[in-house]
């Protein structure tokens, strides 16, 4: 493991962990809102159901006791009404009949009623409804028999005492209707008040909690909100420096590739000037020598040695200046040092180059005419080494604006979108430096077309001549 | 006799003095000025009027090529001869260009220095026998590539005649003069053999004229 990696090993857990925990705050706090507002709603939904149950509970039974005491009076009126009826009556068997059957019938649904009144009321409160059928137990006591009395009968008995006892319990029982239906009355006050006071404090409650919910929610609002800012911060600052990286780079590729420039330009220039120059002259002495030298012999000899070994030593400087840059870029201009690549080239490798200059001028900016020099050094290598075209045609036009070059070759194309390298990222480098464009056409069979469009500086524009 | 008068323009003195001992061996050359820079040596032509200039190519301030074409459009008279380390086609073409009339390497100085000197002052061109070798190997190797045929062989035997003359340096009326025709004639077949061999300059001609190996 590299210093590197240890370094961002310790460094990192520090700031994983701190991250880890304000997320994992952020996590509980939001959960535990949720969780609270949850609560809310079941609680609130829970609540009103309850009410509502009893709401309707408290209003059926409060209405069914209502209906029955109702009953019970009406079923006095009507049997009140029958018995005299049939007191009444002096002799048609089959009307007596009737009224008997009817009376028989409302005394069985009242007592029925009361009854089922009864059973349906919890003990506490049945006392006084007992009262109410007790007391109608003795009324149909006291009337039931006058029913059975025939005519004669009826007649002795006149109008004169049953009527008056009947018409006492007739009092009494609506006296004790009265009282049970005042007993109702305060019962669903009783429950209504009770519901209210339930309600208050449900109410209460749930200004409570959502109180609470609220503030925790404040809170929540506020931390979230500084860790977002504090995030966000961080993250324009990594942006910012990845882009200060990303040109410093840039930067300092452009500088590299002019430093390479420079070197080779020094070396290739002290190769030529110092050592070629050097080895001319020598070469232009031992040539006087062995003229004036009158005979053969070793002395002729040996310098003729020298002259050889001098001749292929200029022949090797001169090559090896001219391999790393050659002198004509410097001495004549981009047009005539990229015709002589294209004769060597050629000369090298077979493959015939074909250089057409429109309207270039012998005055470009040294880092144009090294660009395109290079670029098409690059392209030139790539169709003879991978591409094995046969012809290649290179066409360089320049106008006020712009120095164009295209390089097309009849070669073995590739796919330009999957095929880096062969030069080609170094060539776009190159290209951006100077804020042009590098566009690569590619196809298996029609081979590759390479086109720069490099922008020129206004003041570089002016033409020789 | 009259000494030819020579100016040397090279920035490397050891080559200055190793050329100027071996042109004042001598007894018809003299060497009358020395100039380290491009600039020097059109200055130093001016004021000498020097019968021949040897000039390298790579110097400081104005490189050879410039100097040489400010010197033969001034001073027509004036005979330059390039001292080069290439052999290769687009010098020998700028120099040409550039109104130089002879092209020398500087690995062959010694044996050719001499017989150039003579000769383009004579109003000839002098090419080293490498320069004109290397160059006719180029165009033989390109007629052969391209499958072209050869333009020479569109050439009539009088425009071939008049082609060499032209090429080594002779104006109309001199190439008029020694085939006994009419400048106007030489005009007509000079246009002809342009147009046949695709020149379109003097240069152009001498180049294509050393490359088929008519001159030297």
């Amino acid at each position: 493991m590299t210093e590197k990696e240890t370094d961002t090993l310790v460094a990192s857990p520090v700031q994983k962990r701190r991250r880890l925990g304000s997320r994992a705050a952020l996590f509980a706090g939001f959960g535990a809102l949720l969780t609270l507002m949850a609560i809310i709603c079941i609680d609130s939904l829970d609540t009103l159901r309850a009410y509502e149950t009893n709401n309707t509970q408290i209003r059926q039974e409060f209405f069914h006791r209502e209906r029955t005491l109702e009953q019970v009076r009406s079923g006095l009126y009507e049997t009140g009404s029958i018995m005299r009826d049939y007191i009444a009556i002096e002799s048609d068997p089959q009307a007596q009949e009737m009224l008997r059957a009817e009376f028989q019938s409302i005394h069985n649904e009242t007592t029925a009623a009361l009854k089922a009144c009864i059973w349906s009321l919890p003990t506490d409160e049945r006392a006084p409804f007992q009262v109410l059928s007790m007391e109608m137990e003795d009324y149909w006591s006291m009337i039931g028999p006058i029913f059975a009395l025939g005519a004669k009968q009826k007649k002795e008995l006149g109008n004169s005492v049953p009527h008056r006892d009947v018409l006492k319990e007739h009092a009494t029982i609506l006296a004790i209707t009265k009282e049970v239906s005042a007993v109702n009355d305060d019962d669903l006050k009783e429950a209504n008040r009770r519901i209210t006071e339930v309600f208050a404090q449900f109410r209460r409650r749930l200004l409570r909690v959502a109180t609470i919910a609220f503030s925790f929610g404040l809170i929540l609002t506020a931390t979230t909100i500084m860790y977002v800012g504090r995030l966000e911060k961080s993250v324009e600052e990594k942006y910012h420096e990845s882009l200060q990286a990303q040109s410093a780079l840039k930067e300092l590729s452009k500088r590299l590739i002019n430093a390479e420039e420079r070197e080779r330009r020094a070396i290739s220039r002290e190769l030529h000037d110092e050592v070629g120059q050097s080895l001319s002259a020598l070469l232009v002495d031992v040539e006087h020598l062995i003229g004036v030298s009158s005979k053969e012999g070793i002395f002729r000899q040996g310098l003729r040695n020298i002259k050889m070994l001098a001749e292929n030593c200029v022949n090797e400087v001169r090559n090896m200046a001219l391999l790393l840059r050659p002198s004509m870029l410097d001495d004549l201009g981009l047009v005539a040092a990229l015709e002589w690549q294209a004769r060597e080239v050629s000369k090298r490798t077979g493959m015939l180059v074909d250089t057409v200059e429109e309207n270039v001028s012998d005055n470009l900016p040294e880092e144009y005419r090294t660009c395109v020099y290079r670029i098409v050094q690059e392209a030139l290598n790539n169709c003879s080494k991978h591409a094995y075209a046969k012809n290649v045609r290179i066409v360089v036009h320049q106008d006020p604006n712009h120095l164009r070059v295209s390089i097309e070759d009849d070669g073995k194309g590739f796919d330009p979108s999957r095929v880096r390298g062969l030069g080609i990222v170094g060539m776009n480098e190159r290209v951006s430096h100077l804020g042009g464009v590098l566009k690569v056409d590619s196809d298996p069979v029609r081979g590759t077309r390479l086109r720069v469009d490099l922008p020129l500086p206004s003041a570089s524009t002016h033409q020789e001549n | 006799m009259k000494k030819l008068r020579i100016l040397l323009a090279d920035d490397h003195i050891v080559m200055r003095t190793g050329l100027r001992a071996l042109l004042e061996r001598q007894p018809d050359l003299e060497v009358v000025g020395e100039s380290e820079n491009g600039h020097e040596a059109v200055e130093l032509a001016a004021a000498l009027r020097p019968d021949v200039v040897v000039m390298d190519v790579g110097m400081p301030v104005l490189n050879g090529i410039e100097a040489t074409h400010m010197i033969s459009s001034k001073h027509p008279t004036t005979a330059v001869v390039i001292l080069s380390m290439h052999a290769d086609e687009s010098y020998v073409m700028r120099a040409l260009r550039a109104g130089a009339r002879g092209y020398l390497l500087k690995d062959s100085a010694a044996v050719d220095l001499i017989s150039a000197v003579h000769a383009v002052s004579q109003n000839k061109s002098f090419f080293s026998p490498r320069v004109s070798r290397i160059l006719a190997e180029d165009y033989v190797r390109v007629l052969k590539q391209k499958g072209a045929v050869d333009s020479y062989d569109l050439l009539t035997s009088r425009e071939r005649e008049i082609l060499q003359l032209l090429a080594e340096g002779k104006a109309n009326k001199e190439v008029a003069t020694t085939l006994n025709i009419s400048p106007y004639t030489v005009e007509t077949h000079r246009s002809h053999i342009l147009e046949k061999l695709n020149l379109h300059n003097p240069a152009e001609l001498i180049l294509y004229a050393v490359r088929k190996g008519i001159i030297s």
